[in-house]
């Protein structure tokens, strides 16, 4: 009995030893939609949320769309407003997803990892996969995790004037950063 | 005569073409241009004790975004947390007696260092604009988000 107890803890804080999601409050997303003409539809959030589950390579993130910072503030109204990303109906964007090839990580060791994860973006109330190429940095207890990709604005139902014109790039980049520690 | 008049008819519509073209140039180089102010220098519109400011949030969300939201707002709380954020530092302030809900600061470029002087368990007024208040998926409670954020020195 004593026996079964005793293996029955070992598993239990094994497995509190690795529970292994972990998270930060501090990730962020810059986003990229100058065109030749302006070069001013640009905005980095600093305080989106991002977990990473290094035994099941699961990944996530949810953004706040007023948390955008563009360095004009014409441009981030027009970036909330109804025309754009409403963000008064939409007031954030978020992903889940995967590392695809996971086995190719190993967390406990130093070094830098080509990934790749697949997931679901959604943002301005549209749900679309998406798959991208990312970067994992394990350096002793802090990994870190970088990736890039681009959106088509029209798939995800933003169409505003400023697309149309050429103002605001059809399919602006999208750069995520992580920090866990 | 007749030529006369007609050359100062024409004098008059191309002057005032000229002050119109300058007028539509000078508004587009004033709305190109255009950046915020320090956060430090803008009055705020509301003053708030973080626990309280977190229970708002947590008790009609929807009002308190409507009430908050876009507004400076000057937060008074202790620094329950700092994260590295790229260069960067976000301070965090978590009321453990509310499931953890947490507001968090990013500061503006030029407070940068005020952030960074700071410890976990210091008192601290910050002002910043309140982006939105929401509920995460992933930490399972509410939180707030502040932008363009500056320590506070208005009494």
């Amino acid at each position: 009995m004593k026996k079964t107890i005793l293996s029955l803890a070992l598993v239990l804080a094994t497995g509190l030893l690795f529970a292994q999601k972990k998270t930060t409050t501090s990730a962020i997303i810059n986003f990229d939609a100058t065109t030749s003409i302006d070069k001013l539809p640009k905005a980095e959030n600093k305080t989106v949320i991002a977990s990473l589950d290094t035994r099941t390579g699961k990944v996530a993130f949810e953004a706040t769309v007023k948390s955008f910072t563009f360095s004009n503030p014409r441009i981030q109204d027009h970036f909330n407003n109804a025309g754009w990303m409403d963000s008064e109906k939409f007031p954030t964007a978020s992903f889940t997803g995967s590392i695809v090839n996971l086995k190719d990580v190993k967390f406990d060791k130093d070094g830098v990892y080509s990934v790749s994860v697949k997931g679901e973006l959604t943002m301005h109330g549209v749900t679309k996969p998406v798959e991208t190429k990312a970067i994992v940095t394990v350096s002793g207890k802090s990994i870190k995790t970088a990736a890039d990709f681009s959106v088509k604005l029209e798939d995800y139902g933003v169409n505003g004037p400023a697309i149309g014109a050429g103002k605001v790039a059809k399919e602006p980049s999208i750069t995520v950063l992580a920090e866990f520690n | 005569m007749l030529t006369k008049k007609i050359t100062k008819g024409y004098k008059k519509w191309l002057i005032i073409l000229f002050v119109s073209l300058l007028a539509a140039a000078a508004v587009v180089w004033y709305l190109f241009t255009l950046k915020y102010d320090d956060t430090a220098t803008v009055k705020a519109d509301y003053t708030v004790n973080a626990a309280d400011f977190i229970k708002e949030f947590r008790q009609d969300m929807k009002a308190a975004n409507t009430k908050y939201s876009e507004k400076i707002i000057v937060v008074n709380g202790t620094v329950s947390a700092i994260e590295a954020a790229d260069t960067t530092m976000n301070i965090k302030m978590i009321d453990t007696a509310q499931n953890g809900a947490y507001i968090i600061f990013a500061f503006q470029q030029q407070h940068l260092a005020e952030a960074k002087a700071m410890k976990e368990g210091d008192k601290v007024s910050i002002k910043g604009s309140c982006s939105n208040g929401a509920f995460s998926n992933i930490l399972e409670t509410e939180y707030i988000t502040f932008k363009r954020c500056a320590v506070n020195t208005e009494k």
